[in-house]
C-alpha cells in the first residue's frame, strides 16, 4: 500500500513536471482493497487483470517498480517495449494480462485463462482475479463475462471499487440499483460489500472470498465502497466532486486509516512506518531514476509488424 | 419434406395421420414429425387422394425426401402449381446430366446443379467506363502500350504505320507485336546517335503548325563581292549576316509561344546547319547582328571545321534564335526546312541558278544568278505577312553585301 | 460419394480434436445440437468436454478464447453468423489482435464466420466481414472458396499461432460438393488460378469465385478467355500472383460479395494499380453488393449481389475499353 502511494506520488510529481508522455492514472484511495486484493493471491498459480488504479495490487501481486517507471517514462526495456503505455501494461506469461481500454474486457479474459486451466486439469486450489470501477459494471462485456463465468463456475473474483466516480460521471448516473452488490444475486454469484477505506475489513473480506473460489465456489463479486481521491486522470483535477463527499466516511484516505490501524493494533510502531515509507521512497527514486536513463524505442529499430506468423505460412 | 426452418435438415416422423385410400383438402396436416426444435406437421399442398405412403413413423428423413404420392387433378394442379411426378422427374434428369457432366470435367470441385434459380428479368446495373470505346479513331494509349512503347524506345511517331485493332482503331500491344514481327523480315541496321538525335529534335519540332515561304534572290551582287575577298566568306555567311540584320529590326518574328507568353530574343544569335555523316549539327554564331562580315569569317570557319569534325560542345550549338541553312550545296533548289525545335525560324538559300529575268528598264529578259529563299516559321508566332517581310528584307540586304 | 464444403469443415475440426489436446470448440449451439449448420454434429459425443455450448455473449466468447490462449490453448470459436461478432469487434479487435504487438505473445485463436448470402436470409444473417476485419493490423482473414480449401484452411489456421478470421461461407455448405477432401494443397497467403485465361482477369474470394467461373464460362462461347483467381486469403493478400495474372490479361476486375465502400476489392484495385500500372489496358474495375443493406425477399437479394450475369456484363464492358 505505502509502496504504491508514494510510487504514484512519485509519478504525479513526474507528470506535473512534464516527464511522462501519456496519461496517468493514480489509485489513490484504493491502495486497501487493491493491496487487500494482491496480496491474497498467489503469483505463479493465480492470475490477475489489474485495471488502472490497482498500483497496490500489482506490487502486492508481485510486479517490479522497474515494470511501472519504464512503462511509464518510456524506456525500451519496459514490458511493452513502448508500443503500449502507462496502465495499460502486464505481462501475461506470468498471469498478468495487460488490459485494453475498453472497461470490462478483462473479465471474459480472466474466465477465460481459468477455462483454460480446467481443460489442462491445473485448475485445482487458483483463482482468477480482475478489478472493475463502478462505471464498468455498466458495460455489455461485464455482464457477459461474469454471467458466462458464473455459468461456467469459474473460480473468480471480481473486485468492484465504488469509488462513486466514472470520470466525472456520479453513480446515480450509472446504475439504477441501490447496492452494487445486489448484482451478485442476479447472476447467481456470492457477493460481498465492504469499507473500501478500511485496511483490516478489507483484507478479511477479501481473503474470505478468495478462498471461497478457491475451494470451488463459482465466482465472487466483492464491491468496496471508498471514494476516489484524484482526478480521473492526472490531467483532471476532480473539481466535479462534492466536498459533502470528501468529507464523509467513505471519503478517508485508507492509507491514513491504515496507519493508524497498525499503530493502534500493535502491528508496527510510528518510527517503523516512517522508516518503511523511507525505505521506499528510495526503492521507488531508484527505480524511477533508472529508468529515466534508458533508451527510448527506436522507430527505425522496430520491425513494425503486428502478425508472428509469416507467409505463406508452411506449418512444421 | 419440407424446409420446417433455418437450420433445420431432418425430421423424424412421429405419426401418420392419414391412409392410402383417404380423401385430403389442401393445407391438411397429414403427417406429425419431430425436429430437433419442435413437434410440427407436414400438410398438403392441395385437394387429392393418397396414392401411396412411403413415410414410416420412427424415422427421420431429411428435407426434401419424398414422404407420399397424391392423386390429384389437372385442374387442381394448374389451380395450386404444385409438382408432379412427371415435372419432378423431369428435373432431377436434368439434374444427373449437369453433375454427370461436372464429374466428366475432372473439376477440382463439382458444381451442383439445384442451386438458386435466377430471375432473369433482372436486368444487373454496371456503371460504365469513363473513356467512350466506341469513338473512332480513339488514340487513347494505355499505361501498358505505353510501358511498352517505352521499353521498346518507341514514340508515338514510330508506331504510325501499326493498323490498330483494338477499341475505336486503337493500336494495341498485339498490334504492336505483329507489327514488329511483320518487320523482322525486311533487312535492317541500327540507327546511329546522331541519326536518333536528329529523329528526336525533328519529332519535337513538328509538334507545331509549320508553314514555308519562298522568295527569289538575285545573287549577282553578292557572288561580285566575293570575289573581291579575302579570305572569301562563305555564301551562307552573306546570308546569316542579312538575316541577322532584318531580324534585328523585325524581332517579334523570331519570338517564342509558351502557354500564352511570346518570348523575345535578347541577343542575336543564329545557327547554321552543317551536314556531317548521318546527320545535322547547328553550331550558333553569338551576336551576328552587332559583327561586321569580316570580324565572322574566322568564327565561323572555327565552328563548321569543328563541327565537321564532330568536336563541338554543348555551348556551341545551344542559345540561338534561328537557323540558317545552305541546301544549294547539294544541288537543291527548293525546301521546306524544319526549325530547330526550340527555335521558330529557319532561312534556307537553293542553289544558285543562271535565270532569265526581267529588266523593266531594257524590257528585255537579262540572265541572272537567282536562289530560292525558303523561311519556315513557327504560324502560332508568325503569319505570312510578317515571314514575308522579313524574306523581302533579307532580299534587299543581300543586294547591298557591302553593307554587311 | 462426395464431400460437401460443411463436411470438410466438420472433418477438419474433428482432426485437429483428435490431435492437438490445446484444441476446444465454442460456441452457442454446437455441442449436443451440432451447431446451427451442423458443423459441429457429433463431435461433442466423440470428444467430451472439447465441445461446449455457450450463453449467446460474443464479446465474452473471444475474450474467454483470448484468455484461454494466453494459457496456451487454441479454441475455435463458432459465430453463429459472422453478422452477430459484431457484438465481439472490440474483444477481436483491441484485444485479440493488439496483443502480440503490445505484449510479444500471439493469441492463436480462430474464430469461424458463417459468412454470405443465402436466399431469404437477409440484412442480418447474409454479412460479409473480412473487409472491415482485414483493416486492423494483427489479424488474419482467411477466405476457402473450395472443399479442399474449406479443409486444409480450417486446419492451417488453428495451426498458426495469430488471430485468424475464417469466413466460411454459408451458401457453399451444402451446394458445394467435392470428389474428396484432398485437393491440391496451397498454404495459406498463396492465391490460386481458379481458371486460367488471357483476356481479363477476376480476382475474387469465396462463393463468388463459383459465380464468376460460371460467367467467365458464359464468355467463352463469345471466345473470351477469362482467368479467375481466387485469393484464398484475403489478409494477406497474394499480390503476387494477382499482378503476375494482370500481366498476362492486362485487365483486372476486382469481383466480392461484400459493401462497395472500401474492402477487399478497393485494396486490390488502390494495389494493383499502385505497383502493375504499366500492365494495365484498361481501367481496373471493382464489383460488390449494393451500397444497401442486404434485402430479405430472394428477387431483390438476386440483384443486389453480383450474379453471372452482372459479372459478364462488367467483363463485356472492360474487355471491350
Amino acid at each position: 500500500m505505502l509502496k504504491a502511494r508514494i510510487l504514484e506520488n512519485k509519478l504525479s510529481s513526474l507528470y506535473k513536471a512534464g516527464k511522462i508522455v501519456g496519461g496517468v492514472y493514480l489509485g489513490k484511495g484504493q491502495e486497501a482493497i487493491s493491496g487487500s486484493l494482491g496480496a491474497a493471491l498467489v503469483q505463479g498459480k493465480d492470475c490477475f487483470a489489474p485495471l488502472i488504479r490497482d498500483q497496490a495490487g500489482r506490487t502486492a501481486f508481485g510486479e517490479s517498480l522497474l515494470d511501472c517507471t519504464r512503462t511509464y517514462l518510456g524506456s525500451v526495456e519496459g514490458p511493452m517495449k513502448g508500443r503500449d503505455g502507462n496502465i495499460h501494461r502486464g505481462r501475461p506469461e506470468m498471469g498478468m494480462p495487460a488490459m485494453i481500454s475498453h472497461l470490462g474486457a478483462q473479465v471474459p479474459l480472466i474466465a477465460g485463462m481459468l477455462f483454460a486451466k480446467r481443460l489442462k486439469g491445473t485448475l485445482e486450489g487458483c483463482v482468477g482475479a480482475t478489478s472493475v470501477g463502478d462505471g464498468a459494471t455498466s458495460t455489455g462485456a461485464f455482464h457477459e463475462g461474469l454471467n458466462l463465468a458464473a455459468v461456467e463456475k469459474l473460480p473468480m473474483v471480481v473486485v468492484v471499487a465504488n469509488n462513486q466516480f466514472a470520470y466525472s460521471t456520479p453513480n446515480t448516473r450509472q446504475f439504477a440499483c441501490a447496492d452494487l452488490a445486489e448484482r451478485a444475486k442476479g447472476y447467481g454469484i456470492a457477493g460481498f460489500s465492504v469499507d473500501g477505506t478500511d485496511l483490516l475489513e478489507c483484507a478479511k473480506v477479501v481473503r474470505k472470498a478468495v478462498k471461497r473460489a478457491r475451494e470451488g465456489g463459482g465466482p465472487q463479486m466483492i464491491v468496496a465502497n471508498l471514494l476516489r481521491l484524484s482526478g480521473h486522470g492526472e490531467h483532471d483535477d476532480g473539481s466535479y466532486v462534492p466536498s459533502n463527499a470528501k468529507a464523509g466516511h467513505y471519503g478517508r484516505d485508507c492509507v491514513e486509516v491504515a496507519t493508524q490501524q497498525m499503530v493502534d493494533g500493535g502491528y508496527a510502531t510510528v518510527d517503523e512506518i516512517l522508516a518503511w515509507q523511507e525505505e521506499m521512497a528510495a526503492e521507488v527514486q531508484k527505480a524511477v531514476a533508472q529508468a529515466q536513463q534508458e533508451a527510448a524505442p527506436d522507430p527505425y529499430k522496430e520491425d513494425w509488424t503486428a502478425l508472428s506468423t509469416k507467409f505463406p505460412f508452411i506449418p512444421s | 419434406m419440407p424446409q420446417l426452418g433455418e437450420s433445420i435438415a431432418e425430421a423424424t416422423v412421429i405419426r401418420l395421420d392419414v391412409a392410402v385410400g383417404d380423401e385430403v383438402r389442401a393445407d391438411q396436416e397429414i403427417i406429425e414429425v419431430e425436429t430437433n426444435k419442435a413437434v410440427m406437421g407436414v400438410t398438403t399442398l392441395c385437394n387429392g387422394k393418397v396414392s401411396e405412403i412411403r413415410a414410416v413413423e420412427g424415422v427421420s428423413y431429411s428435407v426434401g425426401s419424398l414422404l407420399g404420392l397424391l392423386e390429384v387433378t389437372e385442374e387442381e394442379v394448374a389451380r395450386t402449381g404444385v409438382d408432379t411426378l412427371e415435372s419432378l422427374e423431369a428435373k432431377n434428369q436434368n439434374q444427373a446430366a449437369e453433375e454427370k457432366k461436372g464429374e466428366e470435367e475432372n473439376l477440382h470441385f463439382a458444381l451442383d446443379g439445384d442451386s438458386y434459380e435466377e430471375d432473369p428479368s433482372i436486368i444487373p446495373s454496371v456503371k460504365g467506363l469513363p473513356v467512350p470505346t466506341g469513338v473512332m479513331g480513339a488514340h487513347y494509349i494505355s499505361p501498358r502500350m505505353r510501358a511498352r512503347m517505352n521499353d521498346m524506345g518507341l514514340r508515338e511517331a514510330d508506331i504510325s504505320a501499326v493498323v490498330g485493332t483494338g477499341a475505336g482503331g486503337r493500336v494495341t500491344v498485339e498490334d504492336l507485336e505483329r507489327f514488329l514481327d511483320y518487320l523482322e523480315a525486311w533487312p535492317s541496321a541500327p540507327a546511329s546517335p546522331m541519326r536518333l538525335a536528329v529523329a528526336d529534335a525533328m519529332r519535337r519540332s513538328w509538334t507545331r503548325p509549320l508553314a514555308t515561304v519562298g522568295l527569289p534572290v538575285i545573287l549577282d551582287r553578292v557572288l561580285a563581292h566575293r570575289r573581291e575577298q579575302t579570305p572569301k566568306p562563305g555564301l551562307t555567311l552573306y546570308l546569316l549576316r542579312a538575316f541577322a540584320l532584318a531580324l534585328k529590326e523585325q524581332p517579334m518574328t523570331a519570338g517564342y509561344l509558351i502557354g500564352e507568353r511570346v518570348v523575345h530574343p535578347r541577343s542575336f544569335d543564329i545557327g547554321v546547319a552543317v551536314q556531317v555523316e548521318d546527320g545535322v549539327v547547328v553550331p550558333t554564331l553569338r551576336k551576328v547582328d552587332q559583327k561586321s562580315l569580316s570580324e565572322l569569317i574566322a568564327e565561323y570557319d572555327d565552328l563548321v571545321d569543328r563541327a565537321r569534325r564532330r568536336r563541338l560542345t554543348e555551348e556551341d550549338s545551344s542559345g540561338g534564335i534561328a537557323t540558317v541553312t545552305n541546301f544549294g550545296t547539294f544541288g537543291l533548289t527548293t525546301g521546306t526546312p524544319i526549325p530547330l525545335p526550340n527555335e521558330t525560324l529557319i532561312l534556307g538559300i537553293g542553289a544558285g541558278k543562271k535565270k532569265p529575268v526581267w529588266s523593266e528598264q531594257v524590257e528585255a529578259f537579262l540572265p541572272a544568278t537567282e536562289a530560292e529563299m525558303m523561311l519556315t516559321f513557327d504560324h502560332r508566332v508568325v503569319d505570312g505577312g510578317g515571314a514575308g517581310l522579313l524574306l523581302n528584307l533579307v532580299a534587299k540586304l543581300l543586294q547591298e553585301p557591302e553593307g554587311l | 460419394m462426395s464431400v460437401t464444403y460443411i463436411d470438410a469443415i466438420r472433418e477438419a475440426q474433428e482432426k485437429l480434436l483428435r490431435e492437438d489436446d490445446r484444441v476446444f470448440l465454442y460456441g452457442q449451439d454446437i455441442a449436443s445440437f451440432g451447431g446451427a449448420f451442423k458443423a459441429t454434429k457429433g463431435l461433442a459425443d466423440a470428444f467430451p468436454n472439447r465441445v461446449f455450448d455457450c450463453p449467446i455473449s460474443e464479446d465474452a466468447m473471444i475474450g474467454l478464447a483470448v484468455g484461454a490462449a494466453i494459457e496456451g490453448m487454441r479454441p475455435i470459436i463458432e459465430m453463429q453468423f459472422a453478422d452477430f461478432s459484431s457484438v465481439a469487434f472490440n474483444q477481436i479487435v483491441n484485444q485479440a489482435a493488439t496483443h502480440f504487438y503490445r505484449t510479444g505473445m500471439p493469441i492463436p485463436i480462430t474464430v469461424r464466420l458463417p459468412s454470405g448470402g443465402t436466399p431469404g436470409s437477409g440484412p442480418f444473417h447474409s454479412q460479409s466481414m473480412e473487409g472491415i476485419y482485414a483493416q486492423y493490423p494483427g489479424l488474419v482473414v482467411v477466405t476457402p472458396a473450395t472443399v479442399s480449401d474449406a479443409y486444409h484452411m480450417l486446419i492451417d489456421s488453428v495451426k498458426l499461432d495469430d488471430p485468424v478470421l475464417y469466413c466460411e461461407h454459408k451458401f457453399l455448405y451444402r451446394w458445394l460438393k467435392s470428389k474428396s477432401i484432398n485437393g491440391d494443397y496451397l498454404p495459406i497467403g498463396q492465391a490460386r488460378i481458379a481458371r486460367p485465361g488471357k483476356h481479363a482477369t477476376v480476382v475474387t474470394y469465396s462463393a463468388m469465385v463459383h459465380e464468376a467461373v460460371r460467367a467467365a464460362d458464359r464468355l467463352q462461347a463469345d471466345g473470351w478467355e477469362i482467368e479467375v483467381v481466387d485469393l484464398r486469403s484475403v489478409k494477406p493478400l497474394d499480390l503476387d500472383t494477382v499482378l503476375a495474372s494482370v500481366a498476362r490479361t492486362g485487365r483486372l476486375l476486382a469481383l466480392g460479395e461484400a459493401f462497395p465502400w472500401g474492402g477487399v476489392t478497393s485494396e486490390i484495385v488502390s494495389r494493383v494499380t499502385e505497383e502493375g500500372f504499366h500492365l494495365l489496358d484498361a481501367p481496373p474495375q471493382r464489383l460488390n453488393a449494393r451500397d444497401t443493406p442486404v434485402p430479405y425477399h430472394p428477387k431483390l437479394w438476386a440483384a443486389h449481389r453480383p450474379t453471372p450475369e452482372s459479372i459478364c456484363e462488367a467483363l463485356r464492358k472492360l474487355l471491350s475499353f
